[in-house]
């Protein structure tokens, strides 16, 4: 935007813009990025919980600890797993939701609502009914898999299916977000090209493949990283589902962090695996940005 | 064009298990809250909601403090609505309008707290909330919601301040009118549909966090109901379906007006992703 011409060369007005910028970016720093780097610092130390305020410099001795530590292998394993397998499969069910709503039919307004409903209730209580769903002894989900013949699943108490029960509770809480931006995405594609398409003689799945797909691809692109991003970050689900268990088998590294800190008491260890996690979101971000340097740079300019 | 009548079937099929994926756990939520213990743990549970079990529901939750519960989550939520309005619209405003060295890095920085584990910064404020009285008051909790609220509402209000024209503002700085009035006088009215869409975000987003509150608040008195709902986990003595009528009464007003907002949301994150 311009900046008014008046103003230019006189000294107070041009420290204005920082006068506006200075308050948010003070909180800013005092409780996010401070706090940040304290964290980072942390993971050079043997703080602990009792006293989080003192602690000595160790040097790398919690990236020691870390890296011997089987636990953080499959921290790091599962983190990776959950959030490639949440962001495609995510991605896939969100946008075949707005391409099969895509079009008008009666009470389209309705069957959409419902569908956004993983998406706006609120994740504890979203939680509170998953757990419910997924009981082993009394939950429907195992009623269904005892009427089809599968006997009964303990689908957050085994090893072999927690994580798979997670990844389904958060595909049902982000495919509705990725439906959301993609029914938007979809509504931007000129319909007039879409129809030459059709009239050239193209069957529907070609119009899609050809005219659609390449118009929504670069917000499909923006939605899987935010969806990969929260992937990581995500908490309460985790923690509330399983608590990272069965035997830490679904224990993620920002859910690890939690537990490290504060069942273990290990704040310099569970700095370590907020730092690992840290970078991998950072990795994501820096990937997207790299992907859609042209965009990026439009708000850097 | 004909549609093929085997592709309509396909599509109607598809419709019906998405809408069932995703409307189920809350038809649920809702039956589980109209059985009885007895129903849920021993015979069965009744697949449809027993409307004749409403009374038995509401003096089950009559058990639990919800009232409490709700009223520390809307201190919550609304502290941190009003601050992250405050502070987001002054740095949108300044972003959008003016240009400055170090804008740049201002947007980066804002974009890479989307980035951040909030998990990360929960023992650095724990110590800095003991050390200032913070801990176990909701001002702590409220603090460090701020700080992710108040990039998101940034975003939303720059871009709503991107899209009106500038030459408004500028008669009335000709006419002497100081910047923040202009903020609130001017530029406000003009973009009170994004403040409120950002209003909401930030509403709920101190409405359903989880993560600080559980951390920083101790006192039961003190929980929002976020925590307190987590609280029935492994916990028996509250009737199944109490827990399920509480959880559908801190939804509903976060569903009732996510549905409302839901295009500025999409607006305001997607943008805030691309373009800061």
């Amino acid at each position: 935007m311009t900046s008014p011409l008046l103003f230019r060369g006189r000294l107070l007005p041009r420290l204005v813009p920082y006068a506006f910028v200075a308050v948010p970016l003070a909180y800013m720093t005092l409780f996010v990025f401070g706090p940040l780097i304290q964290q980072v610092w942390m993971s050079f130390t043997d703080t602990r919980l009792m006293n989080p305020t003192a602690g000595d410099y160790i040097g790398l001795e919690n990236y020691q600890d870390l890296f011997s530590d089987s636990q953080f292998y499959t921290s790091l394993n599962i983190t990776i797993v959950y959030t490639i397998l949440t962001v495609v499969i995510g991605v896939l069910v969100g946008t075949i939701s707005a391409v099969a709503l895509d079009r008008p039919f009666k009470g389209r307004a309705i069957l959409r609502t419902v569908m956004l409903f993983g998406w706006a209730v609120p994740s504890v209580a979203a939680t509170l009914v998953w757990l419910w769903i997924f009981n082993g002894q009394s939950g429907v989900a195992s009623d269904i898999t005892e009427a089809l013949g599968l006997g009964r699943v303990p689908w957050l108490t085994s090893v072999d299916w927690a994580l798979t029960s997670i990844m389904f509770v958060t595909i049902w809480q982000v495919a509705p977000f990725v439906m959301l931006v993609m029914m938007a995405a979809l509504q931007s594609v000129p319909e007039e090209v879409r129809e030459a398409a059709r009239i050239d003689g193209a069957d529907a799945l070609n119009v899609f493949r050809n005219v659609t797909l390449p118009c929504i691809m670069p917000t499909m692109q923006v939605v899987a990283l935010l969806v990969a991003v929260w992937s990581i970050r995500r908490f309460e689900v985790i923690y509330l589902l399983t608590g990272g268990g069965p035997i830490g088998s679904t224990s993620t590294l920002v859910v690890q962090l939690r537990l490290t800190a504060f069942e273990d008491f290990e704040l310099g260890l569970a700095s370590a695996y907020g730092v690992v996690g840290l970078i991998l979101a950072l990795l994501v971000a820096s990937i997207h940005f790299l992907v859609e340097r042209r965009r990026a740079l439009v708000m850097l300019k | 064009m004909k549609t093929n009548p085997l592709f309509v079937l396909l599509r109607v099929i598809l419709i019906a298990v998405l809408v069932t994926f995703a409307g189920f756990p809350i038809y649920w939520m809702a039956t589980t809250a109209l059985g009885t213990d007895t129903q849920l743990f021993n015979t069965g549970q009744v697949p449809y909601p027993q409307l004749s079990n409403l009374p038995d529901l509401f003096s089950a939750l009559a058990e639990v403090p919800i009232l409490r519960w709700m009223s520390n989550t809307a201190i919550i939520a609304l502290g941190n609505t009003f601050l992250s309005l405050m502070l987001g619209s002054v740095l949108g405003y300044a972003l959008s309008r003016f240009k400055f060295h170090g804008r740049g890095a201002i947007g980066f920085l804002m974009f890479m707290t989307q980035v951040i584990p909030e998990a990360l910064l929960v023992v650095p404020l724990y110590a800095m909330f003991i050390s200032l009285g913070l801990l176990n008051s909701l001002w702590g909790v409220i603090l460090a919601n701020v700080g992710f609220s108040l990039p998101v509402a940034a975003f939303i209000l720059k871009g709503a301040i991107d899209a009106i024209p500038y030459e408004i503002e500028e008669s009335a700085i000709i006419d002497g009118c100081p910047r923040l009035g202009i903020l609130s006088f001017i530029v406000f009215p003009l973009i009170a549909p994004s403040l409120a869409a950002a209003a909401v975000i930030c509403f709920f987003g101190g409405w359903n966090e989880f993560l600080f509150a559980v951390t920083f608040l101790m006192d039961p008195d003190l929980w929002p109901a976020a925590v307190g709902l987590a609280s029935f986990i492994g916990e028996y003595e509250t009737p199944l379906s109490a827990v399920m009528g509480t959880a559908l009464m801190f939804s509903i007003p976060a569903v009732v007006f996510f549905l409302l907002v839901q295009r500025k949301i999409v607006a305001g994150l997607t943008s805030g992703a691309v373009k800061g």
